[in-house]
């Protein structure tokens, strides 16, 4: 077997053994219980979760959030990398890409989830208010699904073919339908010369767009008065946040399809000190937002400002605020800041601890600043001056996570997780055209 | 000779007895049976239906006593209900040296709309801004902001402003968002996180009155997973007659009125807007954020009643009463 | 003997005569449930306009005063003893009824008193009531005049019939509102020697067009009624509309975007959604190629 061919043996996708088709089945079986439990919310309204008149938003809301800042890693990797120029961005540029399209997709059925009647979910367009800043995000959802779809598809396109002789003779159903799907890919001069004009377009965009994205997503919050929410910081806070969120799921996946697949010869320690250090840059300026957003209040603390921050600093929330503050950003800085923590187990360890941190510093930015009010809560019952979620509220969030891993699953499963292209270009494998970088 | 006539008087006075028994049984039992009839048609509809008199107490009345009433329709002719009255800017003034907690205002507002949830639309906050300053009874209703932020954001035109400066809801087509809720800096926004339990009562009182469900008639009904808040009663103003709230205080708390005729009044006293507001130090809640309400509060200085004796009435976590 | 059986069958036809009676008025006797109404009548007449009954029924029902709908009431004329029947009417929803009166209909009495009286059946729920009121009729002349460039509004009161002025009455100065009149004047506006009384009208109130109307009302007089005279004065400050219903702001309705936001969204979807155009025709030539 010549060096290609191995290569390719290496990189084509695999069937499930028996790991995968029980975390599959695992996969599958939370999803039908969080489905189960939609149904339920659907039939008796959202009593069934414990948000109430004052805690309106709750894990429904901080779990879109959290699904939109990862959906920011496509941009981060595959285009800002490209931009500047890193080369050794190839082998995870699939894989971010499959996160940022798996997670944009959930993001949109998460936040029907939160509508109290989403039997009407038509007059969103039909009577979309162009002033509101949901209508914005309803515009760019849509938009970031389909630029993810395309930041996928078009760099898949030789892959497919490749995968289309790989299987001509052993799955012939397979290699039909990754021909298809390859819409008749020769790498003739032609279609390349295509294909890598649009893939420059889509990088280009993909910024842009997904800047956009955590703005709109984060304007959700600024263009309310509430304490908390009315900062100027929010659009940049988000997106640097969306930085963290991203890499770190990104690290994370990246490790186990690695281990999973044995793919340590084209991801090595070198990608992941690569990674360490984009996720270290990220988190420092993340940590300077935060900084501006918790510290400086205390400095001169309006009555209402002391309240909320007192409740996140030493209250009720202090567990939470100070876990997504300590495990989600401060441990991994302090890890990432050493050669041996960028090292690939202690990597995994940090992608973890940024994924947890990161969706619970959501929930710190959702909930707390409703339970604040400039009114007295007053007239309602005791329960309702605070909020954890509900069983109901649990599973189905749950299920959601789990369907957004189902998603990654089912494309690591039918597609190559590292471009086989490009590889085999870069270690010039190929044989014809040396010329073309996509 | 005596004996035929003691046969004759003993017939004579069975009979007499017995056709006077029979009379005066046959008296009695159509007296009863008759009163039973009448008992009957009087009842026959077991039908009894609650309605809202106009001070917004319930009575039981009789179907059959109930007529429906022809209702003029020139005058809906060019009322758009989402631009509203024209030439009318509608204003609240709550003069808080005068209000004692008595939450007759918080009860007919929960009567009028149908209120069954457990957040009221109108409440009455006990205020203190710090320890030594004065606590007072504050109630607040919605503030029909003329910049208001819950119109900025909804997605979908549920809620609306009005020429005649009022906020309404459009319950349907709400899609439950909650966005409206979260971006109110007064939290007078409540939510059907389930069925409402309004049962069959306010499907009655609309048929009874003529009306379709419409944004003026908010509560009625309810519709689940969406929003409601006090609508300031356009279906009282309509008809030239003051929101249930404004009636109900019994100490004049509320006062009402069209800034353009500079006029309001609390049903006993009615004065000029500019006056009351110049001379009583009329302000604004929230004034800070922008959002332009229309309720004007006036300052509780001279208060007429001790703050103490409301508190017999305060309960801090109930709003709606539950029915029995 | 025969005095004796006589007198027994009197005897049991007087008995049975009362017990039948007993049982018979038991079918007429009244019903204890019915309930007692109070009925009101209001003469109240607007000068150059109409002249009518406010009539309203109440009844006590279980300590409460509420207003009872759907009485029929019979509305009539007392002449000379006789009541000459005017109309009937029926209360509304709020148990009031409105009673048009037409002039030309109504007799005086020799005191140049009009007697009216209104009455109600009876039904099965309420006992029949009736209320009578009595009037004379009177009227008042009102204008608006200007002096060293103040309004007034002066008016006089008259009874119709002597044409003799009424001195000390208690006349209401009041701006029509949409909820309840703004009254003007003092708390109490006498009628002079002269029968009329003089109202500055303040500066400043708004009106819409700047039109005020102005009603001089002589209320609730237990001899003459209500009598009402309406004037309009355009003295008012024309109104001025504040509301932003029309403009384009960020709170108004989908139809009144802001421009600034119509432009950059559909700009930035068209740039968007162009390129997306142009990617997937890209894709298809790939397909072609």
């Amino acid at each position: 077997m010549t060096k290609y061919e191995s290569l390719i043996n290496d990189l084509a996708p695999r069937k499930f053994g028996k790991r995968g088709t029980i975390w599959t089945f695992i996969l599958v079986v939370i999803i039908i219980i969080g489905l189960i439990a939609y149904i339920d919310q659907i039939r008796q309204g959202q009593v069934v979760t414990n948000m109430r008149d004052y805690a309106l938003w709750g894990i429904y809301i901080s779990n879109f959030v959290f699904f939109v800042a990862t959906s920011f890693v496509g941009s981060a990797t595959v285009a800002v990398l490209r931009l500047t120029n890193n080369s050794w961005r190839t082998p995870v540029v699939r894989i971010a890409e499959i996160i940022s399209l798996a997670s944009i997709v959930m993001a949109g059925f998460t936040i029907m989830i939160d509508m109290g009647r989403p039997d009407r979910l038509l007059n969103l367009f039909i009577y979309a208010r162009l002033q509101s800043p949901i209508t914005w995000d309803v515009i760019i959802i849509p938009t970031s699904i389909i630029l993810s779809f395309l930041l996928l598809y078009f760099p898949l396109l030789p892959d497919l073919a490749i995968l289309k002789k790989h299987h001509l003779k052993t799955k012939p159903t397979f290699s039909k339908w990754y021909g298809k799907l390859s819409l008749n890919w020769t790498g003739s001069k032609a279609q390349k010369a295509i294909q890598s004009k649009s893939i420059k377009i889509i990088a280009i965009m993909v910024i842009p767009v997904g800047i956009l994205l955590q703005t709109i997503d984060a304007w959700l919050f600024s263009t309310t008065y509430r304490i908390g929410w009315d900062s100027t910081n929010m659009g940049a806070y988000f997106t640097s946040g969306a930085f963290v969120a991203g890499l770190g799921a990104l690290i994370t996946v990246v490790y186990v399809i690695r281990k999973v697949r044995g793919l340590e010869h084209y991801i090595t320690d070198y990608h992941f000190d690569k990674l360490a250090q984009y996720l270290l840059v990220t988190c420092l300026a993340y940590v300077y937002f935060n900084i501006n957003e918790y510290l400086i209040p205390i400095f001169n603390a309006p009555a209402e400002e002391e309240i909320h921050l007192n409740a996140l600093v030493y209250g009720d929330y202090a567990g939470i605020f100070w876990f997504s503050q300590i495990v989600g950003l401060i441990l991994p800085i302090l890890i990432l800041l050493f050669k041996k923590g960028r090292k690939p187990l202690p990597m995994l360890i940090v992608g973890i601890m940024v994924v947890l941190g990161s969706w619970w510093k959501r929930y710190i930015i959702v909930t707390p600043t409703l339970l604040h009010p400039f009114l007295p809560i007053e007239g309602v019952p005791e329960s309702w001056h605070h909020y954890f979620p509900s069983i109901h509220e649990w599973l189905i969030t749950v299920a959601t996570l789990a369907m957004a891993l189902l998603i990654i699953t089912l494309f690591v499963r039918f597609l190559p997780v590292i471009p086989i292209q490009r590889t085999a270009e870069e270690k010039g494998l190929l044989k014809t055209d040396k010329k073309a970088e996509s | 000779m005596s004996d035929n006539t003691k046969k004759e008087r003993r017939k004579f006075l069975d009979k007499g007895l017995k056709l006077g028994i029979a009379a005066a049984i046959g008296g009695l039992g159509i007296s009863k049976i008759t009163s039973k009839l009448n008992a009957k048609t009087n009842h026959n509809s077991t039908d009894k239906m609650e309605l809202m008199t106009v001070d917004g107490t319930l009575i039981e009345v009789d179907s059959s006593e109930v007529m429906e009433v022809q209702h003029a329709e020139d005058h809906d002719k060019k009322y758009n209900v989402r631009e509203g009255m024209p030439n009318r800017k509608f204003v609240m003034v709550i003069d808080l040296a005068k209000c004692k907690n008595a939450l007759k205002c918080v009860s007919a507002c929960n009567k009028t709309h149908y209120i069954t949830g457990e957040n009221a639309w109108l409440k009455v906050h006990k205020m203190q801004e710090s320890k030594d300053t004065a606590p007072y009874w504050m109630p607040r209703t919605c503030m029909h902001c003329d910049q208001p932020a819950c119109v900025t954001v909804c997605p979908v035109d549920a809620t609306f402003k009005r020429r005649d400066g009022l906020v309404l809801i459009d319950n349907e087509r709400c899609i439950g968002c909650r966005f409206c809720m979260a971006a109110c800096p007064y939290s007078i926004r409540v939510f059907n996180w389930e069925e409402p339990k309004q049962g069959e009562m306010s499907e009655i009182t609309m048929h009874l009155g003529g009306e379709t469900p419409s944004p003026d008639y908010a509560g009625m009904p309810s519709r689940k997973g969406t929003v409601d808040k006090c609508d300031f009663c356009p279906h009282s103003i309509k008809n030239n007659e003051l929101p249930h709230c404004v009636t109900a205080c019994p100490n004049g708390v509320f006062y009402f009125g069209d800034k353009y005729e500079d006029t309001v009044t609390n049903g006993e006293e009615t004065l000029r807007l500019s006056k009351l507001l110049t001379d009583k130090a009329g302000y604004r809640l929230l004034e800070e954020l922008g959002t332009a309400p229309s309720v004007y509060y006036l300052p509780p200085v001279d208060r007429l009643v001790d703050f103490e004796k409301g508190l017999e009435d305060y309960n801090e976590f109930q709003s709606v009463e539950k029915p029995e | 003997m025969k005095n004796r059986s006589t007198s027994r069958s009197a005897f049991l036809v007087w008995t049975t005569g009362f017990l039948f009676c007993l049982g018979l008025s038991n079918i007429y006797a009244q019903n204890d449930e019915k309930y007692r109404v109070r009925l009101r009548a209001d003469y109240v007449k607007i000068m150059e306009g109409d002249a009518y009954l406010n009539i309203k029924a109440t009844a006590k029902i279980e300590d409460e005063t509420l207003p009872v709908p759907n009485l029929e009431i019979a509305v009539y004329n007392e002449v000379e003893g006789e009541e000459i029947i005017l109309g009937n009417t029926k209360t509304n929803m709020k148990g009031e009824s409105r009673f048009l009166l037409n002039k030309s209909d109504l007799k005086a009495d020799s005191t140049n008193t009009f007697n009216l009286g209104i009455s109600f059946k009876g039904n099965d729920s309420f006992k029949k009531a009736s209320k009578s009121t009595s009037f004379k009729d009177a009227h008042i002349e009102a204008n608006l005049i200007s002096k060293d460039s103040i309004n007034y509004l002066t008016a006089t009161l008259k009874e119709t019939v002597t044409d003799s002025l009424l001195v000390g009455e208690a006349l209401d100065v009041q701006v029509q509102r949409l909820f309840r009149p703004l009254k003007i004047g003092e708390e109490f506006n006498f009628t002079d020697e002269n029968g009329t009384i003089l109202v500055p009208i303040d500066k400043g109130i708004p009106g819409l067009d700047g039109n005020l109307i102005i009603e001089v009302v002589l209320n609730d007089s237990d001899s003459y009624g209500t009598v009402k005279a309406i004037v309009n004065a355009p003295v008012g400050t024309p109104i001025v509309d504040e509301s932003t219903f029309d403009q384009r702001k960020m709170w108004s309705a989908r139809n009144k975007t802001p421009i600034f936001l119509l432009i950059f969204i559909n700009l930035t979807i068209a740039v968007i959604y162009g390129l997306f155009i142009l990617l997937i025709s890209n894709l298809f030539r790939i397909s072609k190629n």
